[in-house]
């Protein structure tokens, strides 16, 4: 697979805190990257530094075939302020807002692109609500049909079930699904471990001043969630308990 | 009250003063809507003391003309929102603390050279205006700056909608997002400078701010924002206007502001989105009351 973006020695992190050193990995077309680590390890920082907000300590940043001009991206949701006067309907607009120009209407074309966005995400039937009468769920679906508007190449969620119910989850899911089909890089900052790592190909552990790259289940193995301090010991015992580890084989 | 109209409309003076509020609403009511919206409602207050010592310089300096008011003005302003910039980035103090601090300097300075020039002009006229001798100049001030304003709205108004909804997303669709915030403080400077010679430097953010808070409570779209806060800033000035013909000894800018706040008190209670819109919708409704947004941001 081609990658849509290659990270080479890469170093981050801020004037007196460095959060990792010399990462190499690429960022693969049809891929789904989950980011995990404790608070503070810098899981933010890697999808703001992605973003280009942040310029990293050293290594470089290599768009093979060019940075493309828009990256999906949705940020934590507590960041949002709920009471601003808007419809759904312009929310998800603003995905593409830069197409639009300065002034003038939506054409043909993008009001049934809009439309088709408003309906994958599920929030057709309330597109035309204001903001502050959504609820936490309906505010993120809003959110997701925003992104689908962004129609990017590469896609930058940052914890995006922390608020929402499980039904909104599997939903959001299933959309996730859609773009990695579709040959789009998804990058998941993941809060815990949970069921959305089944959908999810490579992860990136950081913690402990280090990154660790690769498969899910390479990985996201006891040792190292404990290594980098993810885990304490009694909670990486309770939550792999009758998975068999290197240094204890399974009894069979 | 039709005698009352005509008996205004023959004053030279009352009608300078009607076109000039009318056209000054279209201008302010638009930054008014974004200051409220940005969260910046107290900013655009302590910007409007700011920018006192840069008035009083050129006024002392260069005499009570357009052109002194507005450069030392722009100087101050300007000098302000940039230093407040630094010290909030560089230091750690966060910006509203910093703009305190800068404004109250400012306004101290003002006062002192303004007492110690020993200046012609009464201390009331800085602080409410003298909208009843509205020369040419200042028409043209305020029809200057009303037309920059509207005009930088109409290719502004995206990106600020896009910024202000959304800090976070608009950064990462722009390499120059601090361009929309310097231009629009630079809005609110011109438009604090055309409503100073009008309203003064207490009044003037009284006809951006209470209009456009009283339209937040009727309005859940941008564009309802701004027209009601237009209609509610002209309506303030023109029964303001008549209110302070009719008693003759009340100043005309806070006579203004003073209705303005009456629209605000209105809405408050009755509007949809005030006190009004719990009492009337009970928990049957299928919206989020605004009590849940409270409880919700409480809890994050």
């Amino acid at each position: 697979m081609s990658a849509v973006l290659e990270l080479r020695d890469l170093t981050l992190g801020y004037r007196d805190l460095t959060l990792f050193r010399r990462l190499s990995m690429d960022i693969e077309a049809g891929s789904t990257l989950a980011v995990l680590g404790a608070n503070g390890s810098g899981k933010s920082t890697f999808v703001k530094m992605l973003l280009g907000l942040m310029d990293p300590l050293g290594g470089q940043l290599n768009w093979p075939s060019g940075r493309p001009g828009e990256i999906g991206y949705l940020a934590q949701m507590t960041e949002f302020d709920r009471r601003f006067p808007i419809r759904v309907r312009d929310l998800a607009a603003m995905g593409a807002w830069r197409g639009f120009g300065f002034r003038g209407g939506l054409d043909r074309a993008a009001r049934d692109r809009m439309t088709a966005a408003l309906d994958e995400a599920g929030v057709l039937d309330i597109a035309d609500r204001p903001l502050h009468q959504l609820s936490g769920g309906q505010l993120q679906r809003a959110l997701f049909a925003r992104v689908i508007m962004q129609d990017a190449p590469l896609i930058l969620l940052d914890e995006p079930f922390a608020a929402v119910d499980q039904s909104t989850e599997a939903h959001l899911l299933s959309i996730i699904r859609r773009w990695r089909d579709e040959g789009r890089a998804v990058v998941l900052v993941v809060h815990d471990l949970s069921s959305v790592l089944d959908h999810c190909s490579h992860a990136l552990l950081l913690g402990g001043q280090e990154a660790t790259h690769g498969s899910v289940s390479d990985v996201l193995t006891p040792d190292r969630l404990v290594a980098q301090g993810y885990l304490s010991e009694s909670q990486a015992a309770w939550m792999f308990r009758g998975v068999p580890t290197a240094s204890e084989p399974a009894h069979v | 009250m039709f005698d009352l109209l005509t008996e205004m409309w023959s004053f030279a003076f009352m009608r300078r003063a009607f076109v000039a509020t009318t056209v000054l609403s279209a201008s302010v009511a638009p930054v008014g809507a974004f200051l409220v919206l940005r969260r910046l409602s107290l900013a655009g207050e302590a910007m409007a003391h700011a920018i006192t010592p840069g008035i009083v310089i050129g006024f002392v300096t260069a005499g009570l003309s357009v052109m002194s008011l507005l450069i030392g003005g722009l100087i101050a302003g300007v000098g302000v929102a940039i230093l407040t910039a630094l010290l909030a980035r560089r230091t750690i103090l966060r910006s509203d603390a910093s703009l305190a601090s800068l404004y109250l300097i400012a306004l101290a300075v003002g006062i002192f050279i303004l007492s110690a020039a020993g200046s012609a002009v009464p201390l009331k006229s800085f602080l409410f205006g003298s909208i009843l001798g509205i020369d040419d100049a200042s028409m043209m001030l305020v029809g200057g700056v009303a037309m920059v304003t509207l005009v930088s709205f109409a290719f502004l108004l995206r990106p600020l909608i896009v910024s202000t909804c959304d800090p976070v997303f608009f950064e990462t669709q722009t390499r120059r997002p601090w361009l929309v915030d310097q231009g629009f403080m630079l809005l609110l400077v011109l438009n604090l400078l055309a409503a100073f010679k009008t309203l003064g430097t207490l009044m003037a953010v009284g006809l951006m701010i209470l209009p456009a808070t009283a339209a937040r409570y009727w309005a859940s779209t941008i564009t309802g924002q701004l027209f009601l806060g237009f209609v509610f800033a002209v309506s303030s000035c023109w029964i303001g206007l008549t209110l302070s013909y009719l008693f003759p000894d009340t100043p005309s800018g806070p006579a203004i502001v003073l209705v303005a706040g009456g629209f605000f008190i209105f809405s408050a209670v009755f509007g949809p989105l005030g006190f009004g819109g719990r009492l009337r919708k009970p928990s049957v409704s299928t919206e989020t009351p605004v009590a849940q947004i409270h409880q919700e941001e409480k809890a994050q």
